[in-house]
């Protein structure tokens, strides 16, 4: 990664975005410093995946703005795992790799096989796609979304539907990854594993950042012991409940809810 | 050097550097078509059944022991039905797919433009469809001078009434004919967001094509909603009508010492090529929306 990349990755402001008259996106913003690992966390439906879409370049936002500055060293700036990573049909996991590979300048077969190591693929890195697994297939996601070393990598859900060792390597990936001066918003539910490799929660509910903070902080700020625990405070929900968002709506203030030593603020 | 000669300079060469990178990853795109076409079974399947179809026609027909022009007659509607539907096939998932895997988000984060990725798709499948058709065309072509009792001895270059050039012209005119609906098939694929929708407008559309817009042609004269001097225009409407009258007038040209009423070959072309360039047009329009960069 070069040395002299600017502090800031990623910089999102005030994004706003609406589907008809539901209102998912109510001005957010977003910094992210280089290296820095940034979690969204929020419950079904409140716009992690519209937000990820929005950073990555591939909707335009109705309000605000996303920047990131032009990085020298990478082949582009932005790497993007999808919720559900699907490839073509007979290509094998190589194959798929070599055919993003050619759409950059200067990655070649090498960087293709240093990705698919990189990734835990090399051993089935000749295997169609067809035949691998769920997790495998989520990990050629990863290596899809980190060819050519972007400098911000958006991964939305990646652990979704992976066993706990699958997730942990995931994550541990990721880990390494921002080790190396890349910056990672991860949309995720594994709450556990953003807790441990997470550097900053954000935790989108109703439109905006409801907290944000170190998981530490987040603990502290909800007196929980856990980042589940704060999550379902910070949301306003119990265990058992649902907490499905269909869009912005009236907002509890703090008052009118039970919990009345909550107090954590939106960055904004 | 002054400044602005400078700044003029950096941008022709960036403008030219985008260029050669719209091409190249157009290129990119082009071969992992071809590569999935050839890793389809099932295009691989209809493409077998295409050429052993057009095959059987030559050969049981009269065209393949009676000439080039005969042959073309034989094989006309034959095309004129089979092309739609194998541009259906070929064409009708090949920007859908991707975008239902989600790997057209994903392509967006390698910075491809829409011209590459819509030319490339559409540059893939039309080399394989239109190999497919005119090899297959060419193929029967040869038939003629083992089958026709009167076998030439070499291709009459002048405008006989039966010659291996009347026959070539038949050949590409259905490159173009393939060319126009495979585009449509396209520009479907790149509007639409499910299966389903693309499925049944694409067979809607290869309904229209074969039968439905000459059917209100017909019932329109008959009726005489439209007028007769009006006809030449609305065939060249068509892509069908329109092939049917480019390869009547330049390939086939007389029958029974007759001149051929094929509407206007000027208009006919002109129809085809508005299809090519409203359909591919769309097919760039409605593939992604357009979001200014995030790079600054």
């Amino acid at each position: 990664m070069n040395e002299d990349a600017p502090a800031t990755a990623l910089r999102a402001q005030a994004i706003d975005q609406s589907f008809g008259d539901v209102d998912v996106l109510s001005g957010v913003s977003l910094s992210v410093a280089r290296g820095e690992v940034a979690a969204v966390v929020g419950p079904n439906g409140s716009g992690k995946s519209t937000l990820l879409h929005i950073l990555a370049g591939i909707a335009a936002p109705d309000g605000g703005s996303v920047a990131v500055p032009r990085e020298a060293a990478g082949a582009r700036s932005v790497g993007y795992l999808p919720q559900r990573p699907a490839f073509r049909d007979g290509f094998s996991a190589r194959d798929t790799l070599g055919f993003y590979a050619q759409l950059l300048d200067g990655v070649d077969d090498d960087d293709v096989t240093a990705t698919l190591d990189r990734v835990g693929l090399g051993d089935v890195a000749d295997r169609s796609v067809g035949s691998l697994s769920g997790g495998m297939t989520r990990l050629l996601g990863l290596g899809e979304a980190v060819l050519g070393d972007p400098s911000v990598l958006l991964l939305d859900e990646p652990g979704s539907g992976l066993d706990p060792a699958m997730v942990e390597r995931l994550f541990s990936v990721v880990g390494d990854l921002a080790a190396d001066g890349t910056s990672v918003v991860v949309a995720s539910h594994e709450l556990p594993a953003v807790e441990a490799h997470a550097d900053t929660v954000h935790v989108l509910d109703e439109g905006n950042f409801a907290a944000s903070g170190s998981p530490a902080e987040l603990l502290t700020e909800t007196d929980t012991d856990s980042l589940s625990e704060a999550f379902l405070r910070i949301v306003r929900a119990q265990v058992g409940d649902s907490t499905v968002r269909a869009g912005v709506g009236s907002r509890r203030s703090a008052a009118e809810t039970d919990d009345d030593d909550l107090e954590v603020e939106a960055d904004e | 050097m002054s400044e602005r000669d400078g700044s003029d300079t950096e941008t022709e060469s960036s403008g030219r550097e985008r260029a050669a990178n719209v091409v190249q990853d157009l290129f990119v795109v082009a071969t992992r078509e071809l590569r999935t076409i050839v890793r389809t079974p099932a295009l691989l399947a209809l493409a077998a059944a295409f050429a052993v179809s057009v095959v059987g026609v030559a050969w049981a027909g009269t065209g393949g022991g009676g000439g080039f022009v005969p042959l073309t007659l034989d094989l006309l509607t034959f095309v004129e039905v089979l092309v739609p539907l194998l541009a259906v096939a070929f064409g009708y998932r090949s920007i859908l797919g991707d975008r239902q895997t989600g790997e057209l988000d994903v392509l967006r984060t390698f910075d491809v433009e829409r011209l590459s990725y819509v030319g490339g798709v559409y540059l893939g499948r039309a080399l394989a469809l239109v190999a497919l058709v005119v090899g297959t065309l060419l193929v029967v072509g040869l038939f003629v001078p083992f089958l026709t009792a009167d076998i030439p001895t070499f291709l009459a270059i002048n405008a006989a009434a039966d010659s291996g050039v009347r026959y070539v012209r038949f050949v590409f005119l259905s490159a173009a004919f393939t060319l126009v609906v495979l585009a449509a098939t396209v520009g479907i694929s790149a509007a639409t967001r499910t299966i389903r929708t693309a499925f049944a407008l694409a067979a809607a559309l290869a309904l229209a094509l074969v039968l439905g817009i000459d059917t209100a042609l017909v019932a329109g004269l008959a009726s005489g909603v439209i007028p007769e001097d009006g006809l030449a225009v609305l065939l060249a409407l068509s892509p069908n009508s329109a092939f049917r009258g480019l390869v009547l007038s330049s390939a086939v040209g007389v029958v029974g010492g007759a001149d051929v009423a094929a509407g206007n070959s000027v208009l006919n072309a002109l129809g085809l090529l508005v299809w090519w360039i409203g359909s591919l047009s769309i097919a760039l329009w409605r593939v992604w929306p357009r979001v200014e960069s995030i790079e600054e």
